[in-house]
C-alpha cells in the first residue's frame, strides 16, 4: 500500500540525485553565520566533511558549503529557516517533509542536501506569489484540509506536482498521487475534495 | 428537532487560522529557535525487563560538542503525569501515597523503550553519536508480555507485589460497575452465549513528533511543548520539580496533532527543564518517530469475557463482562472499558482488571474507554441478534438504553441516529438475513452499530477584552490540537457579542497570558471552554451597553469562569454507524464500499471542520479494525512493527468516502446547545466494520485488528 507512484518515483530520484555533480562555491553568509553561531559555545567541535552546493530554492540562487550528513530537509529547516517543510518520521514513511526536486514530489527527509546540487527546490514557502496564495491553498483553507496542519506542506506539493501534469484528476488518481502523504487526522475526504476543487478552478 | 438558525454559527468558517496552516507560517514546537540553544536525545532501553548494573557516561561526556549526559544517577526526578497521579483533573493526593513511582529515569527498567539517558550537545549528530557511546550494562529480569500470563502466580513482578494495577489507594482491585441481579437475569433468558472478544494496542502516532524546548529565565521555566493543555502541563511540571505554578510557563501555538494523553506533561518535558536549569541555556529534546512510537503511549489493547443471556424474542436478561487491561509496566490511565450503558439491559456487569506487562505504557487515545468496548461488545451482541434470528437493527431499537424515570437525558436522539440511518443507508436491501450468502470469492455485507458519548458540563475559564478600535480579543488556554478551537472560541464570542468574527482576535495557548483551561481531552473544549467564553461575551455586553465603547487607551474586560451542572440529568451524544464491505475471500482482503453516519452532537457550530472531525475519525477507526497493530517478539519481548509502516496506517488509497449527517438539536446547556463532537466518530468504527465483516463472509472476527491473514484462515 505504500508503493505510491509518487513515492516510488521519489526513490528513484533519490538513487539518481546521489550522481549528481558537486560544483564547488564559496562558503555563503548562511555557513559563515552558522559558523559564527557554533563558535559561541565550542572550539572546533568536529571535522565533518562539508561539499560547498548550489541550489535554486523557490527561485532563487543559494549557494552553501553543507555538512554531507545533512538531508536536504534538515538544510531546508534548519539552515536556510524554511520551517515550512515538516518532518513526520525522518525516515521515508510519511510524506510530510515531500518538496519538489525539479518539479517532482520527493521526500526530503530522505534526499541528502548535496544531492540537490545544481538543482531546483519548490517548498511550501514558495507556493505563495505577491501575497497571493494558488488556487490549491485557497481550495486547502476553504475546505478545511488541513487539521492540526503537520502533514499539509506534503499534501500541497504532492497535490501541485500532480495538477501541473495533469490538471483535471480524477478523485482516484488524486489518491493515488497523494498516497505517500499519510495524515493522522485521517482528513483524506476532505483533502481529495479540496484538490478537486482545486483542479475546477483551472489549476495547482 | 430543528434549531433556530444564529447569525454567525452554524455557518461554515474556514479556520482562522488556516492561512498560516497552508503557508507553512504555523509555528510548532520543533521550528523555533532560541540563542545558544542545544539539541538533546534520549537513549531508551533495549530490554524488555531488567535491573541496570552499571551505565558508563564518560566517553559520552568526552566526545567535543557534549554539554550534558544525564542518567538516574544524576537525576531523580518523579514522573508524576506518568501514573494516573498525573494533572490536577486526577489525584494529586495520589503521588504521596503510591508504592508505583515513576522516575524520568528508572534503574529498573521495564520496557524497550524506556528512556535511561539523554545527552544535551550543541547539535544533534553529536547528541545522536554520544548515544552511542554510553556504555551500558543489565541484569536482565525475566518479562512478561501478554496481561493473562501477567497475573497468573509466578508470573515475573514488574512491581512488587504482583502486575495487577494498583487503584488510587493502592488496592488491587477490578474496576468496573454492577446494575441489578445478574443471577436473576441469567435465571430468566431462553439462551445464553459466551465469548471472547480482543483488541490490540494502538499507537496514538501524531504526525508531530514530539519535542520540548526548555529555558529557565532565573527561577522561572518556560516549556515550549504540544500539549493539549497548556494549564494541566504547567500544574505537572510544578508539581514534579518542586515549584509553584506561576513559576512555570507553558507554551503551545501550534501542534501536530493530539490524540489522547497530551493533557498534561511528559517525561521529555521534565528532561528539557533539567538539562536546561543545569546548562544555563535552551535546551530542545527532539523524539525520532520510533522515540516517539515506543516512549509514548496508545490504546490499551484488551481480552474481554462475555456471558449474555436473551429471552427468543431479542430482548437481553443479563449482561456480564469479565475482563483484563494490558497497561504496560506504568499505570498512565484507568484502563477502563465503556459501552455497557448504552443498553437498556437491567442485570449488568462489568469488572476490569488493568494489568501491567513488558510491553510499552498504554494511555488515552481518542475516547480512551470506548472503541475497544464497543467493538466487542457490538460484535458480541450482533452475533446474539443473528442467533436469536433478529435484524440487528431491530435489535438495538429493542434493548438499546432509553429515557426512564431512573435514567433521565437532557434530550434523547439516539432511536433517530439508528432509524435515519437505516433509512439513509438503504439497510433493507444491503443487509443479508443469511451472512455470508454472496455469490462468488467477492462477498458483500452490511453491520451497524450504535453509541452515546458523554457531553457534559463543567468548569473552566475565559477572558474577552475589547479596545477603543472595536477590537475584541478572546484569551483562552486551549491550544488547537486539530479540530479548529481557536475558530470555534472566536465564533462564539463574535455571534454573542453580536459583531463579525473578522473584528475577533484571539490569544490562546500560553499558560501566563491565558485563564485556567480544562484542556483539550475528553472533547470538553467547546462544552467547557466555549461556554466559558459565551459567558464572558455576555458581561462583556452588558459592560458596554452600561458604559459604551472604550476611549482613547481605555479598555474593557470581563472574565467568567462558570460551573454548569445538567443536576441529575445524563448529557450525552448519540450516533449510529452503517458499514458495507468486500471481502475477497481469494485475498482476505477487506474494502469498505459504503460508511454512513447518522451523529446527534447539539447544535453544530461550524458544520465544515465538524464533519470533518466525525469523517477523520472514523477513518482512524477504521484502521483499527483492519489495520494497526503493535505486534511483539515473545523471544526477546522486542516491539516489531513501531512506525507508520508497518503499523499499517491508512493511507489516501485505503480511506473510503464518509458519509456523515448531524441531527441538531438544543438541550440548554453548553454554548447554544453544542455537544461533543471530537471523540464520537471513532466510537463504533470498529465494531461497524466487523459487524459488516461478519454479514458478508459468515465468519465472526473476534480479534482486531481483522488482517487478512485472519480471514484467510476461517474462509480457506
Amino acid at each position: 500500500m505504500k508503493n505510491a507512484p509518487d513515492t516510488e518515483f521519489s526513490r528513484r530520484k533519490f538513487i539518481e540525485g546521489s550522481g549528481a555533480a558537486i560544483v564547488a562555491a564559496k562558503a555563503t553568509s548562511v555557513t559563515a553565520q552558522e559558523r559564527a553561531e557554533e563558535s559561541g559555545h565550542q572550539t572546533a567541535v568536529e571535522d565533518v566533511p562539508r561539499t560547498p552546493i548550489t541550489l535554486t530554492v523557490n527561485g532563487s540562487e543559494r549557494r552553501i558549503e553543507a555538512e554531507d550528513r545533512w538531508t536536504l530537509a534538515e538544510l531546508l529547516r534548519d539552515h536556510l529557516g524554511l520551517t515550512g517543510t515538516r518532518i513526520g518520521c525522518n525516515r521515508g514513511e510519511c510524506g510530510a517533509c515531500t518538496v519538489l526536486l525539479d518539479g517532482e514530489p520527493a521526500y526530503s527527509c530522505s534526499t541528502l542536501a548535496v544531492w540537490a546540487d545544481g538543482r531546483s527546490v519548490q517548498t511550501v514557502e514558495g507556493l505563495e506569489k505577491n501575497g497571493q496564495v494558488t488556487k490549491l491553498q485557497q481550495a486547502f483553507i476553504d475546505y478545511n484540509a488541513p487539521q492540526c496542519g503537520f502533514c499539509t506542506a506534503g499534501q500541497l506539493m504532492s497535490a501541485t506536482a500532480l495538477l501541473q501534469r495533469n490538471p483535471t484528476p480524477t478523485a482516484q488518481q488524486i489518491r493515488e498521487a497523494l498516497a505517500g502523504n499519510l495524515c493522522r487526522c485521517s482528513n483524506y475526504n476532505a483533502i481529495v475534495e479540496a484538490v478537486q476543487a482545486a483542479a475546477a478552478t483551472g489549476g495547482a | 428537532m430543528a434549531v433556530d438558525p444564529m447569525d454567525t454559527i452554524g455557518r461554515n468558517f474556514p479556520r482562522v487560522d488556516a492561512y498560516e496552516r497552508v503557508t507553512g507560517k504555523a509555528t510548532y514546537t520543533r521550528d523555533i529557535k532560541l540563542p545558544g540553544m542545544l539539541y538533546a536525545r534520549i537513549l531508551r532501553s533495549t530490554v524488555p525487563h531488567a535491573m541496570i548494573r552499571r551505565i558508563d557516561t564518560s566517553k559520552a561526556e568526552a566526545l567535543p560538542g557534549v554539554r550534558a549526559v544525564i542518567t538516574h544517577k544524576t537525576h531523580k526526578i518523579v514522573y508524576g503525569s506518568g501514573s494516573i497521579s498525573g494533572g490536577r483533573q486526577y489525584s494529586d493526593a495520589h503521588k504521596d501515597i503510591t508504592t508505583r513511582l515513576r522516575y524520568t529515569f528508572n534503574e529498573h527498567v521495564r520496557y524497550v523503550g524506556e528512556p535511561v539517558a539523554a545527552v544535551a550537545a550543541v547539535n544533534r549528530h553529536i547528541a545522536e553519536e554520544a548515544l552511542q557511546l554510553i556504555e551500558i550494562e543489565y541484569d536482565a529480569l525475566p518479562f512478561v508480555l501478554e496481561p493473562e500470563n501477567a497475573r497468573k502466580p509466578g508470573a515475573p513482578e514488574i512491581w512488587p507485589g504482583g502486575n495487577i494495577a494498583h487503584d488510587s489507594e493502592n488496592r488491587q482491585q477490578a474496576i468496573g460497575s454492577r446494575r441489578g441481579n445478574l443471577e436473576a437475569g441469567f435465571a430468566a433468558a431462553d439462551q445464553i452465549f459466551e465469548d471472547r472478544y480482543t483488541t490490540q494496542f494502538v499507537q496514538d502516532a501524531q504526525m508531530e513528533p514530539r519535542s520540548a524546548l526548555a529555558h529557565w529565565e532565573g527561577e522561572k521555566l518556560i516549556l515550549q511543548t504540544p500539549t493539549q493543555g497548556v494549564s494541566n502541563c504547567r500544574h505537572d511540571m510544578a508539581r514534579d520539580l518542586g515549584l509553584e505554578d506561576h513559576q512555570v510557563q507553558v507554551i503551545c501555538q501550534y501542534m501536530g496533532g493530539g490524540f489522547g494523553d497530551k493533557n498534561g506533561n511528559y517525561y521529555f518535558d521534565l528532561i528539557a527543564a533539567a538539562l536546561a536549569k543545569d546548562l544555563g541555556v535552551p535546551v530542545m529534546v527532539e523524539l525520532s518517530r520510533k522515540d516517539d512510537w515506543l516512549g509514548t503511549h496508545g490504546r490499551w489493547p484488551t481480552v474481554q469475557d462475555f456471558k449474555v443471556g436473551v429471552k427468543n424474542d431479542g430482548t437481553l436478561t443479563a449482561i456480564q463482562l469479565q475482563a483484563l487491561s494490558g497497561m504496560g509496566p506504568y499505570l498512565r490511565r484507568s484502563g477502563n472499558i465503556s459501552g455497557m450503558d448504552v443498553y437498556a439491559c437491567e442485570n449488568t456487569e462489568r469488572s476490569i482488571l488493568p494489568v501491567h506487562t513488558n510491553r510499552m505504557v498504554s494511555g488515552n487515545f481518542r475516547a480512551p474507554t470506548y472503541p475497544q468496548g464497543y467493538f466487542a461488545l457490538q460484535s458480541m451482541l450482533d452475533d446474539v441478534a443473528y442467533k436469536v434470528g433478529v435484524d440487528p437493527v431491530q435489535f438495538a431499537l429493542k434493548n438499546m438504553v432509553r429515557p426512564t424515570e431512573s435514567i433521565q437525558f437532557t434530550n434523547y436522539a439516539l432511536d433517530q441516529c439508528i432509524e435515519q440511518g437505516a433509512e439513509l443507508f438503504d439497510w433493507a436491501n444491503r443487509w443479508k438475513p443469511v451472512p455470508g450468502s454472496g455469490e462468488g470469492p467477492i462477498k458483500r455485507g452490511a453491520g451497524m452499530a450504535f453509541m452515546m458519548f458523554n457531553a457534559r458540563v463543567g468548569a473552566s475559564s475565559a477572558i474577552l477584552r475589547v479596545n477603543s478600535a472595536g477590537r475584541y480579543t478572546v484569551y483562552v488556554g486551549v491550544t488547537d490540537i486539530g479540530p479548529g478551537a481557536k475558530t470555534t472560541m472566536s465564533l462564539l464570542a463574535a455571534e454573542t457579542l453580536g459583531v463579525p468574527l473578522s473584528a475577533v482576535d484571539i490569544v490562546w495557548g500560553d499558560s501566563d497570558r491565558c485563564p485556567y483551561s480544562v484542556g483539550e481531552s475528553g472533547s470538553r473544549t467547546t462544552t467547557m471552554t466555549g461556554y466559558a467564553v459565551v459567558e464572558a461575551a455576555r458581561d462583556l455586553k452588558r459592560q458596554i451597553a452600561e458604559h459604551g465603547m472604550p476611549t482613547g487607551e481605555d479598555v474593557l474586560v470581563a472574565s467568567a469562569t462558570p460551573a454548569p451542572t445538567t443536576g441529575n440529568k445524563l448529557r450525552e451524544g448519540f450516533g449510529a454507524h452503517f458499514a458495507e464491505v468486500e471481502v475477497d475471500t481469494h485475498l482476505g482482503h477487506v474494502r469498505v464500499t459504503k460508511y454512513l453516519t447518522v451523529h446527534e452532537s447539539g447544535r453544530i457550530l461550524n458544520p465544515l471542520p465538524a464533519n470533518d472531525q466525525i469523517r477523520g475519525a472514523v477513518l482512524q477507526g477504521i484502521g483499527q479494525a483492519l489495520h494497526e497493530d503493535l505486534l511483539y517478539d515473545s523471544n526477546n519481548g522486542h516491539p516489531l512493527t513501531s512506525g507508520y509502516y508497518w503499523a499499517r496506517h491508512l493511507t489516501h488509497l485505503d480511506a473510503p468516502v464518509i458519509e456523515n449527517t448531524f441531527i441538531e438539536t438544543d438541550d440548554g446547556f453548553g454554548p447554544y446547545g453544542a455537544k461533543t463532537v471530537g471523540e464520537s466518530g471513532i466510537i463504533i468504527a470498529p465494531a461497524a466494520v466487523a459487524n459488516a465483516v461478519f454479514n458478508a463472509i459468515g465468519h465472526r472476527m473476534k480479534e482486531l485488528p481483522i488482517t487478512c491473514a485472519k480471514i484467510l484462515e476461517v474462509v480457506a
